[in-house]
């Protein structure tokens, strides 16, 4: 595999450098064209009917007045794109427009194209839908109650989307061998992404039959394939081109209906037609945090060690599959990642309820569980009488670790971690100690850089790069990478200008466009800096190569012995002697033809192998540790979160300014989500979502983001390029346990659901002044029958990766 | 008293003259359009972007008289004879106004969506004060979200690009480029 | 957005005719964040609330801009933006409580461009009637959907067949500081007290205030507060930037030493108009505030009937007077 950090860090003159992105000066000045920037002749514009209704058979849809309307040029329905689709293979659940029935307020139902967008709005006005109602299911229990009528036809039964049960090591013997056992019930409401993008996508159908569609995705690839799907057409016809993303957290990985709907439309019509959705239908398009309920059952010693623990898990999930199946195996698979636990037993379900579809958000999954766990880490400490903070820090995974669930961790600095929140923060003096109202709190967590598997099977590698050299110069670097803000283009070019010894603003990164780069899955799951980066550093090391023997031939130098430093390659022991790196490419050029390299990456295999072993495991975990201080005023329950410390192991930052934004923004998005993202229903008597707006749906302001101190720790990570592990979601993941432990150590209330409000937090007051539990959280897990468990023994108890099931079944043979 | 009709069938569009970037211009447009919808498709400056479209973001604050306002609740009417400064006319001819500068050096743009807003908001900001606080600086960017950065990076470009335009040689603080050591 | 007749008259007179020839499907624009916004984007409409087919802006009325102070006290303009109001010396000087609540509202980019008169008569942001889906009371419909719905930011007090709370941060400071509206009619102007400008549900469901459909809002006059009194704002929110109050109180008031002389008590955000809290006023009336305040602002717990999801705010009301007065005092 591909890893240049044999060079040591000493010597690099790009990595760990804080170069601006390459392309951050078009964003500062309007020159970067976003999706909705673009505007091609002939243009319609095309609007989408969604349903005003939370569940309904469709009787009659006529469409008649639409179509006769000035301006209207087509009126397409669901039976014009009958193929169904959806984000996993496992869920295909999904209509570009909903055919028979309607799902939740917002499932489009029709799509006009017209000369302009207020004509297309007005000729929805004239489109006569009928529905027949159908009962709504709104929240868990109903899910659980109500199995006729379902939702969908297909899941587990009823409308339980998905049950996964699993077990490693034996939590019975783990509770027998513990001191303690508690159970807490905590709920994570859900969470949009509004990102400040509204979705926006440019369809063209040339003459030649080839589909061409821009749009604001993080996802190019698999729409790629999921646009074939629907629109029957070979994936050589469709070219994808990914714009500049004003912002996805998750939002923008789905296949999206009006991807599929402008395609076909432009397909019909042979004019290109763009589609802007509003603010209110991004709403709608969702694909957000999933509300979790979560019931957590934990053995510990005296001295704050673990020794099993019970994780039970509901995910509202919405009215599809989407990335359902994935988020309801990240609500437990990454338990074990943070803490050394031996002994891990998983219950999750997943339920379809009529509202609009959830997804993945930043930290898919995996912040509700952190919840979970970190706000009951703060009471186990507390019984156990232990300091929170040296509690964590003994009970660290360390690196090397392999987790109960057969997760392999390399590098892991958690302790440091640790150690720099709460030396910075000044945690021995302030825990417990400060006055009535103020307070502070600590959370820890770990996180995934990539999946070892892609969502669509296969053995093809998860992102390739090719590098075109030529006389020119410059270096272009191709790959399929959406870059969404978080600098993926820029990591490219780093990492190749250090291989090559260029500048990397001598390079031109070409990025997001099916028709001119190698397939790179996708900007998610914290994947990109360490896959592209590998492939990236691959690719510059086989051009290296070329330039290498070409030089060494001229300057009768040993290959070995020249470097590729500061746009010249030169004899290391007389750097005098050498030339320019364009003249290196020349003499390259001269020697083998037209230069171009390959270079790609696949993750290593991971030991679990039981069914869905898959999942969870990782080239490289990253891990954070983050203290909160809080001021909590009793009289209103306003909580003024005032600084926040993170130390967060990067192993090594490829862009140190880069990494720091994103944990900055990290810190951000777990500040909304702890005191005020709420994605809400008004009441149920609808299902209309409460807040549909950037004013109803509440995102911290410049006057509600805290100060942030960030440290990076860690040390270079083996498996990563240049050592550099993710940033992009693993430091959101303790923020908003760390506010509600220091809200406890201000006011001695535990509130057990975000977003922490302030009638939550002057209720739980009020109820420990009364002499009550001073406690706002949920107090019943419904349950439901449940299957039987796949067990799987630790790799502490002589397992081998796989389950029991499967050693009888080998026995057998 | 000028009235001006639109109706469905027959477009009858509006005609103004104002002045955008420091050029005079004359747009003609569907008179219910707003400032951001004549910028963005009568006149091509889709540097102003936009999030919500109902004033609740930010995105698409311009400069009309040199005072930061949301061009998606100004109707395009009302611009007749007004000065409107996009992101598009914040370079000084050549080269990048400061805070485009400090923006880019310190990753004070990710996604970039919120940018221009930011940008021309903290432009009037650096006009009015020379040197804002940080509180200063909070209080003037309150009405510009940006979901990316957490906004601290964006405080920092402001500062920097503030201590240049003084004339100071400054530099970027070692944590706010390699974090607290 | 809907297509709409625009009209921009130069004189209160043209506004008026004008207004007065279309009927009630004219509409004034007075800046348009809400009006642009909030109706004609989001096509909010119901038999009682029609979307106007025509706008008739008054910001192109020179008359209507301005802040001018005389021996009696500071006159207004309706067209004067929020920006403008707390920017002014003679209006931070004299009434700092209109200038604080002129600052807390919205953000910095919708003070530059809102008006004093669009913030005063801007309608409520009940969900349910800012919603298309909720045929509503207010909209001219026959239900309302916060009594079965989440109410949680819905009226505590004088709720009745609908319960919105009045959006406007500006009314609740002109009524503690004795304001008077100036209101331009077919009939010619008159003058109309804030303790009369705002009407509940039970008066007129489908409107907020006085104003006639051919009537507008030209100036607001603010007398000048009595010599030494004490004004205070407070303005809870869920949010600092972009958020309507949670609730708020403005007060306006004297005291020698520490007995409360006279003055007014002012509640946004918990009922249906700007609520004053006479009881409060008339239990202080002659005593030490400091002793006597706790017990003033828990009159508020009488009136309030709060609902389903609501009842923390009587709570957070009862707290807010308390402490509004108290720093008023200090």
């Amino acid at each position: 595999m591909a890893g240049s950090n044999g060079s040591g860090r000493k010597n690099l003159k790009v990595i760990g450098k804080p170069f601006h992105k390459v392309d951050v000066k078009a964003k500062c000045t309007g020159e970067a064209l976003y999706a909705d920037d673009l505007t091609l002749p002939r243009m319609l514009h095309c609007k989408l009917l969604r349903s005003s209704v939370p569940h309904a058979r469709i009787v009659k849809i006529d469409t008649s007045r639409a179509e006769a309307y000035p301006g209207v040029k087509y009126v397409l329905v669901g039976k014009d794109l009958p193929t169904s689709f959806g984000a996993l293979p496992v869920s295909e659940d999904e209509h570009a427009l909903c055919i028979e029935k309607v799902r939740f307020v917002g499932d489009p139902v029709a799509a006009v194209a017209a000369i302009d967008e207020d004509v297309a709005t007005e000729a929805l006005d004239l489109i006569d839908v009928e529905y027949a109602p159908l009962p709504t299911i709104t929240s868990m229990q109903e899910a659980y109650d109500v199995s006729d009528p379902r939702i969908h036809e297909y899941g587990e039964d009823g409308n339980i989307h998905r049950k996964q049960i699993y077990e490693f090591g034996s939590v019975e013997a783990g509770f027998a061998a513990a001191d303690y056992v508690r159970e807490d019930i905590t709920f994570y409401e859900g969470s949009t992404h509004l990102a400040l993008e509204q979705h926006a996508s440019l369809a063209h159908y040339s003459h030649d039959n080839k589909l061409t569609l821009w749009s604001s995705t993080q996802d190019m690839h698999y729409l790629h394939r999921h646009l074939a799907q629907v629109l029957q057409i070979p994936t050589n016809k469709i070219r994808v081109i990914a714009t500049p993303c004003g912002g996805g957290f998750g939002g923008k990985c789905d296949p999206f209906n009006h991807e599929i709907v402008v395609s076909k439309l432009a397909m019909i019509l042979r004019r290109p037609v763009k589609i802007c959705l509003t603010r209110e239908e991004v709403f709608y398009c969702h694909r957000g945090r999933h509300p979790v309920l979560m019931a957590t059952k934990t053995g510990f010693k005296k001295d704050g060690s673990i020794t099993a623990m019970h994780h039970r898990t509901i995910l509202d999930g919405g009215a599809y599959g989407g990335h359902g199946v994935a988020s309801t195996f990240y609500t437990g698979i990454l338990q074990t990642t943070t803490y050394q636990l031996p002994n891990y037993r998983f219950e999750a379900v997943r339920v379809f309820t009529n509202k609009a579809p959830c997804g993945p958000k930043r930290g898919h999954g995996t912040p509700q569980p952190r919840w979970a766990q970190e706000i009951q880490m703060d009471r186990i400490a507390e019984q156990c009488g232990k300091d929170p903070a040296q509690m964590r820090w003994e009970q660290a995974v360390l690196p090397g670790h392999v987790t109960a669930n057969w997760i392999k961790i390399s590098t892991f600095a958690l302790r440091e971690a640790i150690d720099k929140v709460v030396e910075g923060s000044g945690w021995k003096k302030k825990f417990r100690k400060l006055p009535y109202g103020k307070g502070i709190g600590i959370a820890c967590s770990a996180y995934m850089c990539g999946t070892q598997t892609p969502i669509y099977w296969n053995k093809m590698p998860q992102s390739g790069v090719q590098l075109k050299l030529d006389r020119s110069g410059m270096v272009t670097i191709f790959c399929g990478s959406a870059e969404i803000g978080q600098g993926s283009d820029s990591i490219l070019a780093y990492c190749v200008a250090e291989v090559l010894g260029i500048d990397p603003f001598d390079t031109k990164v070409v990025t997001g466009d099916t028709d001119l780069t190698p397939v790179d899955i996708g900007s998610y799951s914290s994947r990109v800096t360490l896959m592209t980066g590998n492939a990236a550093i691959q690719a510059a090391e086989r051009a290296r190569e070329f330039l290498r023997q070409a030089v060494a031939e001229k300057l009768q130098v040993p290959g070995e012995r020249l470097v590729f430093a500061d746009r010249r390659v030169f004899d290391g022991e007389n750097p005098e002697k050498g030339m320019t790196f364009i003249e290196a490419v020349w003499l390259a050029e001269s020697k083998f033809g037209t230069l171009g390299t390959v270079g790609s990456y696949s993750p290593p295999a991971a030991p679990g192998k039981f069914k869905g072993a898959t999942i969870g495991p990782s080239p490289a975990f990253s891990c954070t540790a983050a203290i909160a201080e809080v001021d909590v005023n009793p009289e209103t329950g306003i909580v003024t979160v005032e600084r926040i410390w993170i130390a967060h192991d990067i192993g090594q930052a490829i862009n140190p300014v880069l990494a720091i934004g994103q944990v900055e923004g990290d810190v951000y998005m777990g500040l909304g989500e702890a005191l005020m993202e709420d994605m809400a229903y008004r009441g149920n008597r609808n299902v209309v979502m409460k807040n549909p707006s950037f004013l109803e749906y509440k995102s911290p302001t410049t006057l509600e983001m805290c100060d942030v101190v960030t440290y990076l720790v860690g040390e270079p990570e083996p498996n990563a390029p240049f050592g550099a592990k993710e940033a992009g979601q693993g430091p959101q993941l303790p923020v908003p346990p760390a506010i509600a432990n220091a809200i406890y150590d201000a006011v001695g209330v535990r509130i057990d659901e975000i977003p922490i409000t302030p009638d939550k937090v002057l209720k739980a007051i009020k109820l420990k002044a009364k002499g009550l539990e001073g406690r706002v959280g949920p107090t019943v897990f419904p349950t439901c029958p449940m299957p039987e468990a796949i067990v799987v023994p630790t790799p502490y108890d002589g397992g081998d990766g796989k389950a029991i099931e499967d050693k009888a079944a080998l026995a057998k043979k | 008293m000028k009235t001006i009709k639109k109706s469905r069938t027959r477009l009858e569009k509006a005609h103004i003259s104002l002045r955008v970037n420091g050029e005079s211009v004359e747009v003609a447009f569907a008179p219910h359009k707003t400032l951001l919808e004549v910028l963005r498709e009568d006149m091509g400056l889709t540097g102003t972007k936009h999030g919500c479209e109902l004033g609740e973001c930010g995105c698409c604050a311009v400069l009309v008289d040199g005072q930061p306002v949301l061009s998606c609740l100004a109707l395009g009417l009302a611009m007749e004879g007004r000065e409107v400064t996009t992101v598009e006319g914040m370079a000084d001819g050549t080269s990048l106004h400061p805070l485009q500068q400090t923006f880019a050096e310190l990753g004070a743009a990710q996604c970039g969506y919120c940018t221009p807003g930011f940008l021309l908001t903290a432009k009037v900001l650096l006009e009015k004060d020379a040197k804002p606080s940080r509180q200063e600086i909070k209080e003037a960017l309150s009405g510009n979200i940006c979901r990316c950065t957490g906004y601290i990076k964006i405080y920092e470009a402001v500062e920097l690009a503030a201590a240049r335009m003084r004339g100071e040689q400054a530099e970027p603080a070692e944590e706010t480029i390699y974090g607290r050591q | 957005m809907k297509g709409f007749e625009l009209h921009e008259p130069k004189t209160v007179k043209e506004a008026v005719d004008t207004l007065t020839r279309i009927g009630p499907n004219a509409k004034v624009l007075a800046g348009g964040s809400d009006l642009v916004s909030g109706v004609m984007k989001d096509w909010v409409e119901g038999s009682g609330m029609p979307i106007p087919t025509a706008l008739v802006d008054i910001t192109t009325i020179p008359q209507l801009k301005g802040i001018r102070a005389a021996a009696a006290g500071i006159t207004i303009g309706a067209n004067t933006t929020l920006t403008e109001i707390f920017e002014s010396k003679e209006v931070t000087g004299k009434l700092p409580l209109l200038a604080q609540a002129a600052h807390s509202v919205a953000s910095p980019l919708i003070r530059n461009y809102a008006t004093l008169g669009g913030n005063i008569n801007q309608r409520p942001r009940c969900w349910f009637l800012r919603g298309p889906d909720f045929d509503c009371y207010k909209k001219g419909g026959d239900f309302c959907f916060s009594v079965g719905g989440d109410n949680r930011y819905h009226a505590i007090i004088g709720g009745e067949l609908c319960y919105i709370v009045h959006p406007s941060d500006t009314a609740a400071a002109l009524l503690a500081l004795n304001a008077q509206a100036k209101i331009a009619g077919p009939a010619g102007e008159r003058m109309v007290p804030f303790d009369s400008y705002f009407v509940g549900p039970r008066e007129n469901i489908l409107n907020e205030n006085v104003l006639k459909a051919n009537e507008i809002l030209v100036e607001v006059f603010i007398p000048n507060p009595a010599a030494g009194t004490k004004q205070t704002w407070l303005k809870l929110k869920n949010r600092e930037v972009y958020d309507f109050a949670l609730i708020s109180v403005a007060a306006a008031f004297t005291a020698a030493g520490d007995v409360w002389q006279d003055g007014r008590i002012v509640l946004g955000g918990v009922a249906p108009v700007p609520y004053r809290a006479t009881a409060i006023e008339n239990q202080l009336k002659g005593k030490n505030i400091k002793t006597s305040i706790k017990q003033a602002a828990a009159i508020i717990r009488t009136v309030a009937r709060p609902m389903s999801m609501n009842a923390y705010k009587v709570d957070i009301a009862q707290n807010l007077v308390e402490r509004t007065i108290l720093q008023g005092l200090a």
